[in-house]
């Protein structure tokens, strides 16, 4: 009952007239920033911090806002992954696996129906959980220290294997390359830089979206010029859009459980939304029976990243408002946000300044609400993309994405390696390795490495450490079985006979 | 146009020909909240007369910054750039691709976080002296965990503590860098790391939760705020190392030109709201402009290059 | 074929990039682990891939025709010039003439791709300066002086 209380009293804060019409213009700026390739979360909410002050609005105020943008660039990512094959940031490339494929069948108006139910699913349950459980969960971040980062990481490499269509060593070729890439930069327990062959624009690494972009929106012009446009979604005749009710119920189960995943890898800092969004598409797939129609437009492979993402995008706020620790890009916009405001989170910040918690947390349900009510209707304007001639539609994906990478650091550096990432994902698609791994292998590749020799710092190379506790021997069990099972599995299934049932 | 090179966090408003100050980093950390906060208290307080804009320039640890001020803009005079304690450890170190500190001109600092060195709350060391002790005793049986990689500051007030103790057998201290110091503390609250280096900004939340206890603090004297933290200098250990937060201008700006920035930036360390600011952030006084601060600057940066090479992050 | 030059070229790759890790320095503070164990799994791995791909080739993907490529190759240089015209010349410019060019090659009327090239120009100029805020000059320094 207090916690009602305690939400009233945010609601009392968050709810009138001028922070509605906030939410509704954040939740559609963030919509269009998550969906334009290149202008990820993070931009979105950085972009409008400014605004916020210019704008002259209080802390709950500019709060409702922020989340709105938050909230809004989460939900807004999947539209360009299902509809071009072009993640708008990189918490929704896992969508692209299935979402483009529905799109490729017609069926784009579903895909984006569904992914909206999905992603409200995700973040709605995840603030619930935020407001239960978060000064719970931050003790979970406590028992994280390197060997447990490391085996969680291992998890996720491990269950890559199920990622691969055909070819298992061109799937592992791509998170090599990924891992490859992710070295380049300055060596965190060294502070030397690597591999940057005395390139300044090399010190900080590759930039992800600098890959994400090149890999995915660049390589579409060059395969969009090979073949005319015949391997794209655009002119697919689109049906009549109406609200997949049984995709929606079919799918029920696997946004609550892909939440659950993607909440808990949210909580956890340094994981984030992308491991969220990743874990629960590959557990999704791997407790499906048919496995073989992911990747080629299985509503499920759909609502399982979106709801994970999601529902890690809320999970990431568990670190940061009790701990102060970014669990993400974005959270690190909104940290600073807070920080601007005066509001200095840490472990006491639900006891000090209830209101801006509780007001926080009526301003997500608030964005979610908005959100959803925006975007069911809204998928008729999105689909409308699909219809823009391909002679506007491909010089204007370019040049935005352009624009994107180049406001990250004003040089044509960046711009020339996202070119070079576009012929790699050219060619790479063409002889079909899959381009995931690669994202994936420099998103965490850094992360993993250096739990690693974090922990062998700590014990001086006495390797059993890495197995010295209760959660990191789950997790490494978890891995073993994410890797070993699928051959097995897949050895069982081409008996005739025993993969049916 | 000035606003030419890389923007994020730009305002609508402050298209005119603004003077612009730069954070050399994505909008968060302490570079971006010094050109935000400088330059919106400059204004308020009439030291300048239109909104400084900020422009995020991240990239090089903010090397790309500062290549771009020295090679494109060295003349403009309506451009400040945030730098910290840590723009001083990298010239020193030269990682801006053998750029050095005299290339731009260092305008002043008017707060400083200090140096803490923090353990958890359950720890068996209760002074500074109690873990400088056990590192000396056994250095396996501790590991540091800090918000910088190895080489940055944060391991090198370790080992600076250490080494005023006498212990100079660097290589044998254990240190792991973290991705800030909020990741460091954690990791030391739970148990995985011994004891936690950063600035005291980045403890304030947890220390006042109870969860860890700050065995000493970097300053000549104690902190207004924290005064039962005991100063490093009180237990023996005589240290001073604070992450200073200012700016640096262009090298080739007219005395009259550095003289007005100066000025500001000594009026908004003077002002009431920057004060106000200063304890927000658990910022300690710390005033240094102009010539002397230059002075200073320079100081640093040898002292951080002959510890950098004893330790082998630079030859 | 397709895939045995590939692994090949892979192949070479991954020994240069071995090779390269072989130079990174380290200071006498380094950890148990060390700056070059992980850049040497990394390489190995990928060398195994390599190997494993030449076995086993997949069958050859339709490779573009001359003409496609031709396609390809224009695309690129249009992509490389408004790369590093940006900086000197602004958006307006070159964002007119690299979208004018795409479009043009996407569909070849004279009209359409001028249209496009002025319309994205501009249109995406004014959304991505005064609706997003991002920080794109219309005119380079080099233009205004």
């Amino acid at each position: 009952m207090e916690l009602l209380a305690h939400l009233a009293q945010g609601f009392a804060v968050a709810l009138t007239p001028t922070t509605l019409l906030l939410a509704v213009g954040g939740c559609f700026i963030g919509t269009i920033v998550g969906a334009l390739p290149g202008l990820g979360p993070s931009n979105g909410v950085a972009i409008l911090i400014p605004l916020a002050f210019s704008l002259g609005l209080d802390a709950t105020e500019a709060l409702v806002l922020m989340t709105s943008v938050y909230y809004g660039a989460m939900y807004g990512g999947r539209i360009s992954s299902i509809l071009l094959n072009i993640p708008g940031d990189e918490p929704a490339l896992m969508t692209t696996l299935d979402g483009y494929p529905m799109a490729r069948q017609g069926r784009a108006g579903d895909a984006l129906v569904l992914s909206g139910v999905a992603s409200f699913v995700g973040a709605l349950l995840a603030t619930v959980g935020l407001m239960l459980l978060a000064p719970l969960l931050a003790r979970v971040a406590y028992l994280f220290g390197p060997p447990e980062y490391f085996a969680l990481y291992m998890l996720a490499f491990c269950t890559l294997g199920g990622l691969a269509s055909r070819n298992q060593a061109k799937s592992a070729l791509a998170a090599a390359i990924g891992l490859g890439i992710a070295m380049i930069g300055l060596d965190n327990q060294t502070g030397i830089p690597r591999l940057t062959f005395g390139e300044m624009h090399l010190m900080d690494g590759v930039d992800f979206l600098v890959a994400i972009v090149g890999l995915f929106a660049v390589a579409e012009v060059f395969i969009y010029m090979e073949n005319h446009g015949r391997e794209t979604a655009l002119g697919v005749a689109l049906g009549r859009i109406t609200v997949p009710v049984k995709d929606i119920v079919r799918c029920s189960w696997t946004m609550l459980r892909a939440t659950g995943i993607g909440f808990f890898a949210g909580v956890l800092p340094g994981a984030g939304a992308s491991l969220g969004s990743f874990l629960a598409y590959m557990a999704e797939k791997s407790a499906a029976r048919d496995k073989e129609s992911f990747g080629k437009g299985n509503p499920r492979g759909v609502a399982a990243p979106e709801a994970g993402n999601n529902a890690a995008a809320g999970g990431a706020l568990v670190p940061m408002l009790t701990l102060g620790v970014p669990g993400s890009g974005t959270t690190a916009v909104l940290l600073a946000l807070l920080l601007t405001l005066n509001i200095t989170p840490g472990p006491l910040l639900f006891e000090e300044r209830p209101e801006v918690v509780w007001g926080l947390m009526a301003a997500l349900l608030i964005a979610n609400f908005v959100l959803l009510v925006m975007n069911v209707p809204m998928v008729r304007l999105f689909v409308k993309i699909l219809s823009v001639p391909p002679w506007l539609l491909l010089p204007g994906i370019t040049m935005v994405s352009f624009s994107g990478i180049y406001s990250l650091s004003g040089s044509s550096f960046d711009l020339i390696l996202m070119i070079a990432f576009g012929l790699l994902g050219y060619a790479l698609r063409k002889l079909d390795v899959p381009t995931v791994p690669i994202i994936l292998g420099i998103l965490l590749g850094n992360n993993m490495e250096d739990s690693l020799r974090r922990a062998m710092v700590i014990s001086d190379g006495d390797w059993t450490y890495l197995f010295s506790s209760g959660i990191s021997i789950g997790l490494w069990a978890a891995a073993v079985a994410g890797f070993i099972a699928p051959m097995f599995l897949r050895n069982l299934l081409k008996r005739p006979g025993a993969g049916s049932g | 146009m000035r606003t030419l090179g890389a923007a994020l966090g730009m305002g609508l408003a402050t298209s005119a020909m603004a003077a612009e100050c730069i954070a050399p980093a994505n909008p968060g950390g302490g570079w971006d909240f010094t050109c935000r906060t400088i330059g919106k208290i400059m204004h308020d307080i009439g030291a300048v007369d239109a909104p400084i804009q900020v422009t995020n320039m991240a990239g090089g640890g903010g090397g790309l910054a500062f290549n771009h001020v020295v090679n494109e803009r060295n003349d403009d005079p309506d451009l400040v750039v945030a730098a910290s304690s840590a723009t001083a450890t990298r010239l020193a170190q030269n990682a801006y691709g053998g750029m050095t500190a005299d290339q731009v001109s260092f305008l002043g600092a008017i707060g400083a976080d200090p140096g803490v060195i923090v353990v958890a709350k359950d720890s068996p060391y209760k002074g500074l002296k109690d873990l400088i002790d056990a590192v000396i005793a056994d250095p396996k049986s501790v590991t540091f965990a800090g918000g910088s990689a190895v080489g940055g500051f944060d391991h090198l007030k370790v080992l600076m503590a250490l080494g005023r103790a006498g212990f100079n057998d660097i290589t044998a201290v254990k240190y792991i860098g973290l991705d800030g110091g909020a990741d460091a503390i954690t990791q030391t609250i739970g148990g995985h790391t011994q004891a936690m280096t950063g600035d005291i900004s980045e403890v304030v939340g947890f220390l006042s939760a109870g969860e860890v206890r700050v065995l000493a603090v970097m300053t000549d004297e104690r902190i207004p705020g924290f005064e039962d933290i005991p100063t490093a200098r009180e237990q023996g250990i005589d240290l001073v190392a604070v992450n200073w937060r200012g700016l640096y201008v262009p090298k080739g700006i007219s005395e009259a030109d550095y003289g007005k920035w100066s000025k500001a930036l000594a009026a908004v360390g003077d002002s009431a709201e920057w004060a106000a600011a200063m304890k927000a952030n658990g910022l300690a006084p710390f005033n240094k402009v102009g010539k002397d601060f230059q002075d200073y600057v320079n100081k640093v940066v040898g002292e951080v290059r002959e510890l950098s090479r004893q330790i082998g992050v630079i030859k | 074929m397709g895939d045995r030059v590939f692994g090949l070229l892979i192949a070479v790759v991954a020994l240069g990039y071995i090779l390269s890790a072989t130079q990174i320095q380290i200071g006498f503070l380094s950890d148990p682990v060390g700056s070059r164990t992980f850049p040497y799994i990394v390489g190995g791995v990928a060398l195994l891939c390599a190997f494993a791909i030449m076995a086993r080739p997949d069958p050859d993907p339709e490779w573009p025709a001359w003409r496609s490529l031709g396609r390809i190759g224009i695309a690129l240089a249009v992509l490389y010039l408004f790369a590093i015209a940006l900086r000197p010349l602004g958006f307006l410019i070159p964002a007119a003439l690299a979208s004018a060019i795409l479009a043009y090659q996407v569909r070849p009327v004279v009209r359409t791709a001028a249209a496009a090239g002025l319309g994205l120009s501009f249109g995406l100029f004014a959304i991505l300066k005064y609706a997003l805020g991002l920080g794109l000059a219309p005119f380079g320094r080099m233009l205004t002086g």
